[in-house]
């Protein structure tokens, strides 16, 4: 074996560490896995706890959203509809849940960081101009067959939206929103209000955490393809990212981050060294952001620095020269990139 | 022994050496539990439905993880080179230098395509010799050498520019 090989293989075991846990994976399969097969007074008995789980759930979601009613679905995975069912309208202007999370402390995030043991999504086709904004019938619901690790790792580190309004473009056209409904081992459940409309700007809500984060698109190719889709990595071609991360309203470039891509006329991606970049980002005074900034004279130019973590999305550092204020995360902003530039320019020219 | 312990069993054994694979082969914890999970499930259908189990458990898990992983990726295509250059370099031969080797190493895997990836995995993870590794992805010796040789040969050029860049300097 070459050195180069010797290498390759010191890379992969050093990589180790960061693999999910076995403890992990045995929880989500206590609820994903298939039913056990019983003989004799089990099949019966079985049979009469599933309708009672259905009734149950059906009563548990009904109390909860009062004039809601109900809709039963029909195939797909079993254990998610015997717990949750699609209301038959959205009841309010989005974002709008048909009941507060149970069983889970839905303060401090969107969902929790577990793997749901299922989930269900319901949709609701409208138009963002339509004078109706609330009352929209169900037009589709489907389980999701996989890729449910992947929508805890995406949906837990969703933003807190700020208290500051984010301004919005007024594009009319398709709206659909969505409910997603988790279930978990034990029985706590959670709905998720998010929606996929031109303008990108309806937050997403578990009915006691909003978040500005993006998340319709996702939801969107999840409700087609019946998987939540793998997580995209950054790219500086793409003028679409699914940015914003929960922490970002407390620190520019909240910990753990794993990797950054910086955007400029010459891009690049490290993974190491790039310490001094998170510690000069995290020095700056900085204000809940305005959402804009004023021209400046002088010279001009622009930097988008994406960083990476392991799960969940990116944060997004923008940088404006000549403009004031000069950096922003879309939660918080600085006034002056002079601290930051000399380091941004050592990475870019590291090569 | 109902067949859920024996899933239980399973993981409890070969979970965490599964995960570990997966995670090699997708670099993202999500994806690897995913990844895992469905193998899982589709492994323990199958058994159910045949009445019959395998004799290597482990073995007969990771070649589902490795169909499964093979099947659902999609080849991505990017202009974007991830080059994961380390700005200041340490001496060379120092374990900080070692570091950053093989952090440029990890990136560079991310450039290959699927197979290339499963071959390296099961041959500098796993270990496997090409016969077996072959047999485990449905193909012959000759053609887990030439994924191989160009699964290194995509790695080199990324990893190769670093250490041209320090003769230089």
């Amino acid at each position: 074996m070459s050195q180069f090989e010797d290498d390759i293989s010191r890379a992969m075991a050093g990589h180790d560490d960061e693999a999910p846990r076995a403890a992990d994976l045995l929880r989500a399969l206590e609820h994903a896995s298939p039913p056990r097969h019983r003989p004799g007074w089990y099949v019966p008995f079985t049979v009469a706890a599933a309708v009672a789980a259905v009734v149950a759930g059906s009563v548990w979601a009904g109390g909860l959203l009062g004039s809601h009613k109900p809709v039963r679905t029909s195939g797909g995975a079993i254990p998610v509809q015997r717990l949750l069912s699609c209301p038959a309208s959205y009841a309010h202007q989005a974002p709008w849940v048909p009941a507060k999370p149970a069983g889970i402390d839905g303060g401090s995030r969107l969902v929790p960081r577990d793997t749901p043991s299922s989930a269900l999504i319901c949709a609701y086709r409208g138009s963002n101009t339509a004078r109706q904004q609330a009352g929209w019938a169900l037009s589709g619901q489907r389980s999701l067959a996989g890729g449910l690790a992947s929508l805890a790792g995406q949906l837990t580190w969703q933003p807190h939206r700020p208290r500051q309004p984010i301004p919005c473009t007024l594009m009319g056209g398709p709206q659909t929103n969505y409910l997603i409904g988790l279930a978990y081992p034990g029985g706590a459940r959670i709905w998720v209000a998010a929606t996929d409309e031109p303008n990108e700007c309806v937050g997403a809500s578990n009915g006691e955490f909003t978040s500005s984060g993006v998340i319709g698109p996702a939801v969107s190719k999840a409700f087609a393809s019946g998987r939540w889709p793998g997580r995209t990595p950054v790219s500086c071609n793409r003028s679409y990212q699914d940015t914003g991360r929960l922490g970002q309203g407390a620190a520019m470039v909240p910990a753990g981050s794993t990797s950054v891509t910086i955007c400029a006329p010459k891009a690049r991606t490290v993974t190491t060294s790039y310490q001094a970049l998170v510690s000069a980002l995290n020095r700056l005074p900085t204000r809940p952001s305005t959402h804009g900034c004023s021209g400046t004279p002088g010279p001009s130019g622009a930097y988008e620095i994406f960083f990476s973590y392991p799960e969940g999305p990116p944060v997004l550092v923008s940088i404006l020269i000549g403009c004031h204020p000069a950096i922003g995360n879309g939660d918080l902003q600085a006034t002056s990139a002079s601290s930051v530039m000399p380091v941004v320019r050592q990475l870019l020219n590291a090569r | 022994m109902h067949l859920d312990d024996v899933l239980t069993e399973l993981v409890e054994h070969s979970g965490e050496r599964l995960l570990r694979v997966a995670y090699q082969l997708t670099h993202d914890a999500a994806a690897a539990q995913d990844l895992v999970q469905e193998a899982l499930l589709r492994v323990y259908q199958s058994v159910r439905n045949r009445g019959l189990a395998p004799e290597d458990w482990y073995a007969y898990l990771r070649r589902a993880v490795i169909n499964e992983y093979v099947r659902t990726r999609r080849l991505r295509s990017s202009t974007e080179i991830v080059t994961d250059v380390v700005p200041e370099r340490p001496a060379p031969g120092c374990l900080e230098d070692r570091a950053a080797d093989q952090a440029e190493l990890w990136a560079a895997l991310g450039a290959l395509s699927e197979r290339q990836r499963a071959v390296l995995v099961l041959r500098y993870y796993e270990g496997l010799a090409d016969h077996e590794i072959g047999a485990l992805l449905g193909c012959r010796p000759a053609t887990v050498r030439s994924l191989a040789s160009r699964g290194l040969a995509v790695m080199r050029p990324l990893v190769a520019a670093v250490s041209a860049e320090e003769e230089q300097t």
